[in-house]
Protein backbone atom coordinates (compact mmCIF):
# COMPACT_ATOMS: atom_id res chain seq x y z
CA UNK A 1 0.00 0.00 0.00
CA UNK A 2 2.93 2.00 0.15
CA UNK A 3 2.45 3.37 -3.56
CA UNK A 4 -0.28 4.58 -2.74
CA UNK A 5 1.28 7.28 -0.69
CA UNK A 6 3.79 8.65 -3.32
CA UNK A 7 2.46 11.15 -5.75
CA UNK A 8 3.88 10.21 -8.71
CA UNK A 9 3.70 6.96 -8.98
CA UNK A 10 -0.15 7.53 -7.36
CA UNK A 11 -0.63 10.02 -10.30
CA UNK A 12 0.38 8.11 -13.12
CA UNK A 13 -0.90 5.03 -11.97
CA UNK A 14 -4.37 6.55 -11.56
CA UNK A 15 -4.22 9.12 -14.68
CA UNK A 16 -3.08 5.25 -16.97
CA UNK A 17 -6.90 4.02 -15.06
CA UNK A 18 -8.79 6.81 -15.89
CA UNK A 19 -8.23 7.39 -19.16
CA UNK A 20 -7.96 3.79 -20.20
CA UNK A 21 -11.64 3.63 -18.41
CA UNK A 22 -12.80 6.64 -19.93
CA UNK A 23 -11.88 4.80 -23.33
CA UNK A 24 -13.34 1.96 -22.77
CA UNK A 25 -17.18 3.52 -21.82
CA UNK A 26 -16.83 5.74 -24.89
CA UNK A 27 -15.90 2.34 -27.22
CA UNK A 28 -18.62 0.28 -25.19
CA UNK A 29 -21.02 3.12 -25.88
CA UNK A 30 -20.35 4.43 -29.55
CA UNK A 31 -18.22 1.80 -31.25
CA UNK A 32 -18.01 -1.95 -29.79
CA UNK A 33 -20.35 -4.04 -32.14
CA UNK A 34 -22.22 -6.77 -29.91
CA UNK A 35 -24.37 -9.18 -32.32
CA UNK A 36 -26.98 -10.67 -30.15
CA UNK A 37 -29.05 -12.58 -32.55
CA UNK A 38 -29.63 -11.93 -36.26
CA UNK A 39 -33.25 -11.85 -38.42
CA UNK A 40 -33.25 -15.16 -40.40
CA UNK A 41 -34.56 -15.14 -44.26
CA UNK A 42 -38.03 -15.96 -44.71
CA UNK A 43 -36.52 -19.16 -46.25
CA UNK A 44 -35.37 -20.53 -43.46
CA UNK A 45 -38.26 -19.32 -41.44
CA UNK A 46 -40.58 -21.64 -43.22
CA UNK A 47 -38.34 -24.58 -42.58
CA UNK A 48 -37.66 -23.59 -39.11
CA UNK A 49 -41.51 -22.47 -37.91
CA UNK A 50 -42.18 -18.42 -36.56
CA UNK A 51 -40.39 -17.70 -33.27
CA UNK A 52 -41.89 -14.67 -31.81
CA UNK A 53 -38.98 -14.11 -28.61
CA UNK A 54 -35.23 -13.14 -29.50
CA UNK A 55 -33.50 -14.53 -26.52
CA UNK A 56 -30.63 -12.13 -25.72
CA UNK A 57 -28.23 -15.13 -25.69
CA UNK A 58 -25.60 -14.45 -28.40
CA UNK A 59 -26.82 -17.03 -30.10
CA UNK A 60 -28.00 -16.66 -33.87
CA UNK A 61 -31.60 -18.21 -33.51
CA UNK A 62 -34.31 -15.98 -34.03
CA UNK A 63 -36.35 -14.98 -37.07
CA UNK A 64 -38.49 -12.22 -38.17
CA UNK A 65 -42.37 -11.92 -37.35
CA UNK A 66 -43.15 -12.19 -41.91
CA UNK A 67 -44.69 -15.37 -41.92
CA UNK A 68 -45.52 -17.10 -45.09
CA UNK A 69 -48.28 -14.51 -46.12
CA UNK A 70 -45.82 -12.14 -47.06
CA UNK A 71 -45.21 -11.55 -50.75
CA UNK A 72 -42.52 -12.18 -52.52
CA UNK A 73 -40.41 -8.87 -52.52
CA UNK A 74 -40.17 -8.69 -56.75
CA UNK A 75 -44.20 -8.34 -56.91
CA UNK A 76 -44.24 -4.93 -56.51
CA UNK A 77 -41.70 -4.02 -59.65
CA UNK A 78 -44.03 -5.88 -61.70
CA UNK A 79 -47.46 -4.57 -61.19
CA UNK A 80 -46.62 -1.12 -59.98
CA UNK A 81 -46.96 2.17 -61.22
CA UNK A 82 -44.17 4.42 -60.79
CA UNK A 83 -43.54 8.76 -61.17
CA UNK A 84 -41.10 10.60 -59.05
CA UNK A 85 -43.48 11.15 -56.40
CA UNK A 86 -45.79 8.36 -56.36
CA UNK A 87 -45.55 4.73 -56.13
CA UNK A 88 -49.02 2.34 -56.39
CA UNK A 89 -49.72 -1.06 -57.05
CA UNK A 90 -52.75 -3.23 -55.87
CA UNK A 91 -51.78 -3.53 -52.34
CA UNK A 92 -49.44 -0.24 -51.96
CA UNK A 93 -50.50 3.37 -52.62
CA UNK A 94 -47.69 6.31 -51.88
CA UNK A 95 -47.74 10.14 -52.72
CA UNK A 96 -44.92 11.84 -51.72
CA UNK A 97 -45.54 15.65 -51.00
CA UNK A 98 -43.40 18.27 -50.46
CA UNK A 99 -44.56 21.29 -47.60
CA UNK A 100 -42.70 24.78 -46.89
CA UNK A 101 -43.51 25.78 -43.46
CA UNK A 102 -42.25 27.16 -40.72
CA UNK A 103 -39.18 28.25 -42.76
CA UNK A 104 -38.57 24.67 -43.22
CA UNK A 105 -38.87 21.96 -45.90
CA UNK A 106 -41.11 19.21 -44.89
CA UNK A 107 -41.35 15.75 -46.62
CA UNK A 108 -44.91 13.68 -46.16
CA UNK A 109 -45.11 10.41 -47.76
CA UNK A 110 -49.17 9.62 -47.94
CA UNK A 111 -49.58 6.09 -47.25
CA UNK A 112 -52.27 3.33 -48.00
CA UNK A 113 -52.01 -0.23 -47.65
CA UNK A 114 -54.27 -2.95 -47.74
CA UNK A 115 -52.48 -4.83 -44.94
CA UNK A 116 -50.68 -3.83 -42.03
CA UNK A 117 -47.97 -6.47 -42.97
CA UNK A 118 -46.84 -3.98 -45.29
CA UNK A 119 -45.99 -1.77 -42.79
CA UNK A 120 -42.59 -3.21 -41.49
CA UNK A 121 -39.50 -1.88 -39.39
CA UNK A 122 -35.76 -3.69 -40.30
CA UNK A 123 -32.52 -3.57 -38.56
CA UNK A 124 -29.20 -2.35 -39.52
CA UNK A 125 -27.20 -5.80 -40.87
CA UNK A 126 -30.08 -7.61 -40.55
CA UNK A 127 -29.11 -8.17 -37.09
CA UNK A 128 -30.31 -6.77 -33.35
CA UNK A 129 -27.58 -5.95 -31.31
CA UNK A 130 -25.16 -3.37 -29.66
CA UNK A 131 -23.47 -0.22 -32.42
CA UNK A 132 -24.96 -1.71 -35.13
CA UNK A 133 -25.66 0.59 -37.30
CA UNK A 134 -26.11 1.25 -41.34
CA UNK A 135 -27.66 4.13 -43.59
CA UNK A 136 -31.32 4.43 -43.32
CA UNK A 137 -31.12 4.14 -47.42
CA UNK A 138 -28.86 0.84 -46.89
CA UNK A 139 -31.04 -0.92 -44.88
CA UNK A 140 -33.83 0.19 -47.27
CA UNK A 141 -32.19 -1.23 -50.20
CA UNK A 142 -31.57 -4.72 -48.23
CA UNK A 143 -34.91 -4.68 -47.19
CA UNK A 144 -36.37 -3.98 -51.03
CA UNK A 145 -38.19 -0.82 -48.99
CA UNK A 146 -40.76 1.22 -51.56
CA UNK A 147 -40.47 4.09 -48.86
CA UNK A 148 -38.52 4.27 -45.59
CA UNK A 149 -37.53 6.58 -42.71
CA UNK A 150 -35.33 6.04 -40.00
CA UNK A 151 -36.49 4.58 -37.00
CA UNK A 152 -36.03 4.58 -32.98
CA UNK A 153 -32.48 4.02 -32.77
CA UNK A 154 -33.13 1.69 -30.18
CA UNK A 155 -28.76 0.63 -30.30
CA UNK A 156 -28.68 4.08 -28.56
CA UNK A 157 -30.52 3.42 -25.53
CA UNK A 158 -29.65 0.12 -23.21
CA UNK A 159 -33.46 -0.18 -22.19
CA UNK A 160 -36.74 0.54 -23.82
CA UNK A 161 -38.97 -2.45 -25.44
CA UNK A 162 -37.79 -3.98 -28.54
CA UNK A 163 -40.50 -5.23 -30.23
CA UNK A 164 -40.27 -5.59 -34.65
CA UNK A 165 -42.30 -7.30 -36.94
CA UNK A 166 -44.04 -9.64 -34.31
CA UNK A 167 -40.68 -10.41 -32.51
CA UNK A 168 -39.67 -9.24 -29.24
CA UNK A 169 -36.09 -8.60 -28.59
CA UNK A 170 -35.83 -6.31 -25.94
CA UNK A 171 -37.95 -6.41 -22.51
CA UNK A 172 -36.50 -4.17 -20.33
CA UNK A 173 -38.84 -1.09 -19.68
CA UNK A 174 -37.71 2.61 -19.44
CA UNK A 175 -39.91 4.44 -16.89
CA UNK A 176 -42.23 6.60 -17.85
CA UNK A 177 -40.99 6.13 -22.18
CA UNK A 178 -44.31 6.41 -24.45
CA UNK A 179 -43.65 3.98 -27.17
CA UNK A 180 -46.07 3.77 -30.27
CA UNK A 181 -47.54 0.30 -30.62
CA UNK A 182 -49.22 -1.02 -34.14
CA UNK A 183 -51.45 -3.69 -33.92
CA UNK A 184 -51.72 -6.79 -36.38
CA UNK A 185 -54.84 -4.89 -37.74
CA UNK A 186 -52.53 -1.37 -38.55
CA UNK A 187 -53.86 0.56 -35.80
CA UNK A 188 -52.10 2.48 -33.73
CA UNK A 189 -52.25 3.03 -29.47
CA UNK A 190 -49.50 5.08 -27.63
CA UNK A 191 -48.55 2.79 -24.02
CA UNK A 192 -46.09 4.45 -21.73
CA UNK A 193 -43.37 1.02 -20.78
CA UNK A 194 -43.92 1.33 -16.52
CA UNK A 195 -47.83 1.05 -17.40
CA UNK A 196 -47.56 -2.33 -19.86
CA UNK A 197 -45.05 -5.48 -20.39
CA UNK A 198 -43.47 -5.98 -23.53
CA UNK A 199 -44.75 -9.56 -23.58
CA UNK A 200 -48.47 -8.28 -23.06
CA UNK A 201 -47.96 -6.68 -25.87
CA UNK A 202 -46.66 -9.03 -27.96
CA UNK A 203 -49.62 -11.59 -26.65
CA UNK A 204 -51.99 -9.44 -27.57
CA UNK A 205 -50.76 -8.78 -31.07
CA UNK A 206 -48.46 -5.93 -31.42
CA UNK A 207 -46.37 -5.87 -34.75
CA UNK A 208 -44.05 -3.50 -34.15
CA UNK A 209 -42.90 -0.94 -31.35
CA UNK A 210 -41.48 1.82 -31.80
CA UNK A 211 -39.74 3.26 -28.56
CA UNK A 212 -38.84 7.19 -28.80
CA UNK A 213 -41.19 9.78 -28.87
CA UNK A 214 -42.88 11.71 -27.43
CA UNK A 215 -46.41 11.24 -29.16
CA UNK A 216 -46.79 14.69 -30.60
CA UNK A 217 -50.78 14.01 -31.56
CA UNK A 218 -53.27 11.88 -29.52
CA UNK A 219 -56.80 11.26 -30.70
CA UNK A 220 -56.26 13.92 -33.10
CA UNK A 221 -55.09 16.44 -30.57
CA UNK A 222 -51.72 17.96 -30.23
CA UNK A 223 -50.55 16.89 -26.68
CA UNK A 224 -47.08 18.46 -26.42
CA UNK A 225 -46.54 21.45 -25.31
CA UNK A 226 -44.67 24.49 -27.02
CA UNK A 227 -41.68 24.06 -25.06
CA UNK A 228 -41.72 20.49 -25.02
CA UNK A 229 -38.57 18.67 -26.19
CA UNK A 230 -36.53 15.55 -26.87
CA UNK A 231 -34.59 15.27 -24.17
CA UNK A 232 -32.57 18.40 -23.35
CA UNK A 233 -33.03 19.13 -27.04
CA UNK A 234 -34.27 22.99 -26.65
CA UNK A 235 -34.71 24.21 -30.79
CA UNK A 236 -36.11 23.39 -33.80
CA UNK A 237 -34.27 20.08 -35.94
CA UNK A 238 -34.43 17.62 -38.39
CA UNK A 239 -37.59 15.77 -37.38
CA UNK A 240 -38.74 12.27 -38.59
CA UNK A 241 -42.42 10.98 -37.27
CA UNK A 242 -44.70 8.50 -38.24
CA UNK A 243 -48.84 9.12 -38.36
CA UNK A 244 -51.90 7.34 -38.76
CA UNK A 245 -54.45 9.22 -40.49
CA UNK A 246 -57.57 6.17 -40.62
CA UNK A 247 -57.46 2.51 -41.23
CA UNK A 248 -54.35 1.55 -42.69
CA UNK A 249 -53.73 5.07 -43.93
CA UNK A 250 -50.30 6.27 -42.41
CA UNK A 251 -48.17 9.30 -42.97
CA UNK A 252 -44.33 9.15 -42.55
CA UNK A 253 -43.04 12.94 -41.95
CA UNK A 254 -39.44 13.57 -42.34
CA UNK A 255 -38.50 17.77 -41.99
CA UNK A 256 -34.91 19.20 -43.37
CA UNK A 257 -32.89 21.16 -40.43
CA UNK A 258 -29.63 23.10 -39.32
CA UNK A 259 -29.41 24.53 -43.18
CA UNK A 260 -29.68 28.06 -44.29
CA UNK A 261 -32.37 26.56 -46.42
CA UNK A 262 -34.18 25.17 -43.39
CA UNK A 263 -34.54 25.96 -39.99
CA UNK A 264 -36.18 22.96 -38.57
CA UNK A 265 -38.88 21.99 -36.28
CA UNK A 266 -40.05 22.07 -32.61
CA UNK A 267 -41.59 19.20 -31.83
CA UNK A 268 -44.49 21.12 -31.24
CA UNK A 269 -44.16 23.08 -35.04
CA UNK A 270 -43.97 19.45 -36.24
CA UNK A 271 -47.25 18.44 -34.08
CA UNK A 272 -49.22 21.24 -35.19
CA UNK A 273 -48.12 21.04 -38.77
CA UNK A 274 -48.83 16.65 -39.03
CA UNK A 275 -52.31 17.79 -37.26
CA UNK A 276 -53.50 20.04 -39.81
CA UNK A 277 -52.98 17.25 -42.04
CA UNK A 278 -55.60 15.21 -40.14
CA UNK A 279 -53.43 12.52 -38.22
CA UNK A 280 -55.37 11.28 -35.21
CA UNK A 281 -51.95 9.82 -33.64
CA UNK A 282 -48.32 11.17 -34.60
CA UNK A 283 -45.60 9.59 -32.84
CA UNK A 284 -41.63 11.42 -32.84
CA UNK A 285 -39.17 9.12 -34.17
CA UNK A 286 -35.12 10.03 -33.95
CA UNK A 287 -34.15 13.30 -35.57
CA UNK A 288 -31.44 15.26 -35.93
CA UNK A 289 -28.73 13.73 -38.06
CA UNK A 290 -30.89 10.86 -38.26
CA UNK A 291 -33.55 11.62 -40.09
CA UNK A 292 -33.69 10.32 -43.37
CA UNK A 293 -36.79 9.64 -46.29
CA UNK A 294 -35.74 7.25 -48.65
CA UNK A 295 -38.54 6.65 -51.50
CA UNK A 296 -37.80 4.58 -54.55
CA UNK A 297 -34.18 4.13 -54.27
CA UNK A 298 -33.18 7.56 -53.31
CA UNK A 299 -32.62 9.68 -50.14
CA UNK A 300 -35.34 12.68 -50.66
CA UNK A 301 -34.57 14.66 -47.81
CA UNK A 302 -31.35 16.35 -47.15
CA UNK A 303 -30.09 14.69 -43.65
CA UNK A 304 -27.30 16.39 -42.11
CA UNK A 305 -25.90 16.54 -38.43
CA UNK A 306 -23.51 19.52 -38.62
CA UNK A 307 -25.89 22.04 -41.04
CA UNK A 308 -22.56 21.92 -43.48
CA UNK A 309 -22.77 18.40 -45.36
CA UNK A 310 -25.34 17.36 -46.49
CA UNK A 311 -25.08 13.21 -45.78
CA UNK A 312 -27.06 10.02 -43.82
CA UNK A 313 -25.98 9.24 -40.30
CA UNK A 314 -26.38 5.46 -39.51
CA UNK A 315 -28.86 4.09 -37.54
CA UNK A 316 -30.13 1.07 -35.89
CA UNK A 317 -33.26 0.30 -37.75
CA UNK A 318 -35.62 2.03 -40.26
CA UNK A 319 -39.98 1.63 -40.32
CA UNK A 320 -40.70 1.02 -44.23
CA UNK A 321 -43.42 -0.04 -46.71
CA UNK A 322 -42.58 -2.67 -48.80
CA UNK A 323 -42.86 -6.63 -49.56
CA UNK B 1 12.26 27.06 10.67
CA UNK B 2 8.66 26.85 11.55
CA UNK B 3 7.87 29.34 9.69
CA UNK B 4 9.57 28.71 6.24
CA UNK B 5 7.90 25.43 6.79
CA UNK B 6 4.86 26.68 6.96
CA UNK B 7 4.91 28.86 4.46
CA UNK B 8 6.25 26.20 2.44
CA UNK B 9 3.10 24.23 3.60
CA UNK B 10 0.82 27.53 2.52
CA UNK B 11 2.20 27.62 -1.13
CA UNK B 12 2.19 24.10 -1.95
CA UNK B 13 -0.98 24.35 -0.65
CA UNK B 14 -2.15 27.28 -2.82
CA UNK B 15 -0.37 25.50 -5.96
CA UNK B 16 -2.66 22.86 -5.63
CA UNK B 17 -5.84 25.22 -5.52
CA UNK B 18 -4.21 26.55 -8.44
CA UNK B 19 -4.31 23.98 -10.34
CA UNK B 20 -7.78 22.91 -9.35
CA UNK B 21 -8.90 26.48 -10.89
CA UNK B 22 -7.23 26.08 -14.04
CA UNK B 23 -8.73 22.14 -14.53
CA UNK B 24 -12.16 24.58 -13.73
CA UNK B 25 -11.47 26.87 -16.21
CA UNK B 26 -11.03 24.44 -19.02
CA UNK B 27 -14.15 22.63 -17.88
CA UNK B 28 -16.04 25.44 -18.84
CA UNK B 29 -13.88 26.32 -21.96
CA UNK B 30 -14.50 22.34 -22.98
CA UNK B 31 -18.12 22.59 -22.00
CA UNK B 32 -18.78 26.01 -23.92
CA UNK B 33 -17.23 24.60 -26.85
CA UNK B 34 -18.82 21.28 -26.36
CA UNK B 35 -22.11 22.97 -26.41
CA UNK B 36 -21.46 25.56 -29.42
CA UNK B 37 -21.18 22.27 -31.50
CA UNK B 38 -23.99 20.29 -29.79
CA UNK B 39 -26.88 22.04 -31.78
CA UNK B 40 -28.60 23.19 -29.00
CA UNK B 41 -28.75 19.90 -26.86
CA UNK B 42 -27.76 20.90 -23.58
CA UNK B 43 -26.43 18.98 -20.69
CA UNK B 44 -26.38 19.98 -16.98
CA UNK B 45 -23.67 17.47 -16.19
CA UNK B 46 -21.58 18.92 -19.41
CA UNK B 47 -22.02 22.61 -18.09
CA UNK B 48 -21.48 22.26 -14.81
CA UNK B 49 -18.50 19.70 -14.59
CA UNK B 50 -16.52 22.85 -13.57
CA UNK B 51 -17.67 22.97 -10.42
CA UNK B 52 -16.58 19.54 -9.15
CA UNK B 53 -13.00 20.94 -9.54
CA UNK B 54 -13.98 24.35 -8.04
CA UNK B 55 -16.01 23.58 -5.40
CA UNK B 56 -14.06 20.36 -4.33
CA UNK B 57 -10.80 21.61 -4.92
CA UNK B 58 -9.76 25.08 -5.99
CA UNK B 59 -12.12 26.67 -2.96
CA UNK B 60 -11.38 24.32 -0.23
CA UNK B 61 -7.65 24.73 -0.73
CA UNK B 62 -8.05 28.70 -1.39
CA UNK B 63 -8.91 28.60 2.39
CA UNK B 64 -6.65 26.00 3.48
CA UNK B 65 -3.70 27.88 2.03
CA UNK B 66 -5.21 31.19 3.41
CA UNK B 67 -6.07 29.88 7.31
CA UNK B 68 -3.86 27.45 6.98
CA UNK B 69 -1.26 25.60 9.32
CA UNK B 70 -3.38 22.66 8.49
CA UNK B 71 -0.67 20.32 7.14
CA UNK B 72 -2.33 17.18 5.09
CA UNK B 73 -1.09 14.34 7.28
CA UNK B 74 0.22 12.48 4.90
CA UNK B 75 -0.20 12.14 0.91
CA UNK B 76 -2.26 9.15 1.11
CA UNK B 77 -5.41 11.16 1.82
CA UNK B 78 -4.43 13.95 -0.68
CA UNK B 79 -3.54 11.03 -3.67
CA UNK B 80 -7.58 9.74 -2.51
CA UNK B 81 -8.91 12.70 -2.31
CA UNK B 82 -7.29 14.11 -5.52
CA UNK B 83 -8.64 10.68 -7.33
CA UNK B 84 -12.03 11.33 -6.33
CA UNK B 85 -12.26 14.43 -7.37
CA UNK B 86 -11.08 13.68 -11.22
CA UNK B 87 -13.61 10.89 -11.00
CA UNK B 88 -16.19 13.03 -10.97
CA UNK B 89 -14.84 15.37 -12.82
CA UNK B 90 -14.67 13.00 -15.72
CA UNK B 91 -18.02 11.41 -15.25
CA UNK B 92 -19.38 14.59 -15.43
CA UNK B 93 -18.23 15.10 -18.80
CA UNK B 94 -18.64 11.66 -19.98
CA UNK B 95 -22.56 11.98 -18.84
CA UNK B 96 -22.87 15.03 -20.94
CA UNK B 97 -21.02 13.70 -23.71
CA UNK B 98 -23.31 11.19 -23.41
CA UNK B 99 -26.52 12.70 -22.63
CA UNK B 100 -26.12 15.42 -25.26
CA UNK B 101 -25.77 12.20 -27.89
CA UNK B 102 -28.61 10.85 -26.62
CA UNK B 103 -27.76 7.87 -25.10
CA UNK B 104 -27.18 5.77 -21.94
CA UNK B 105 -24.26 3.26 -20.27
CA UNK B 106 -24.25 2.13 -17.09
CA UNK B 107 -20.64 2.30 -17.00
CA UNK B 108 -20.90 5.98 -16.04
CA UNK B 109 -22.13 4.77 -12.79
CA UNK B 110 -18.60 3.42 -11.74
CA UNK B 111 -17.31 7.29 -12.10
CA UNK B 112 -19.93 8.54 -9.58
CA UNK B 113 -18.95 5.78 -6.69
CA UNK B 114 -15.53 5.80 -7.48
CA UNK B 115 -15.26 9.36 -7.34
CA UNK B 116 -17.48 9.94 -4.09
CA UNK B 117 -15.91 6.68 -2.49
CA UNK B 118 -12.38 8.01 -3.04
CA UNK B 119 -12.98 11.31 -1.98
CA UNK B 120 -15.04 10.18 0.92
CA UNK B 121 -11.95 7.87 2.24
CA UNK B 122 -9.14 11.17 1.86
CA UNK B 123 -11.29 13.05 3.45
CA UNK B 124 -12.27 10.61 6.40
CA UNK B 125 -8.09 9.85 6.48
CA UNK B 126 -7.62 13.80 6.31
CA UNK B 127 -9.55 14.20 9.30
CA UNK B 128 -8.76 11.15 11.28
CA UNK B 129 -4.67 12.49 10.76
CA UNK B 130 -6.04 15.56 11.59
CA UNK B 131 -7.46 14.21 14.63
CA UNK B 132 -4.81 11.93 16.00
CA UNK B 133 -1.99 15.43 15.16
CA UNK B 134 -4.19 17.36 17.90
CA UNK B 135 -4.32 14.43 20.66
CA UNK B 136 -0.24 13.54 19.84
CA UNK B 137 0.29 17.48 20.48
CA UNK B 138 -1.76 17.67 23.68
CA UNK B 139 0.35 14.23 25.20
CA UNK B 140 3.37 16.31 24.39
Amino acid sequence: MGFLSKKYVWAILYTVLLVSFTLYTALDTFVITRVYSVVQSEESEIDSGANSTAAESGSQNESSAEGTESADSSQFTESAVITENAYSDQNISITITEYREYDTTIYVADVYVSSAEYLQTAFAQNAYGQNITEKTSVIAEASNAILAINGDYYGSQKKGYVLKNGVLYREAPSSDQEDLVIWEDGSFEIITESDVSASTLLDNGALQVLSFGPALVMDGSVSVSESEEVGKAKASNPRTAIAVVDDLHYLFIVSDGRTDESEGLTLYQLAAFTQSLGAEIVYNLDGGGSSTMYFNGEVINNPTSDGNSIKERSVSDIVYIGY
Amino acid sequence: MFISDTKAQRMHIAKTGFVYLLVSLFCVLFGAVYEHFSHEVYSGYMIYAFVFPLAGGALPFAVLSLYGRIRPPGRLSLNLYNAGIAALTVGSIMEGVLEIYGTTNDLLRVYWFVGFGLAGIGLMLYVTGLLKNKSRKENL
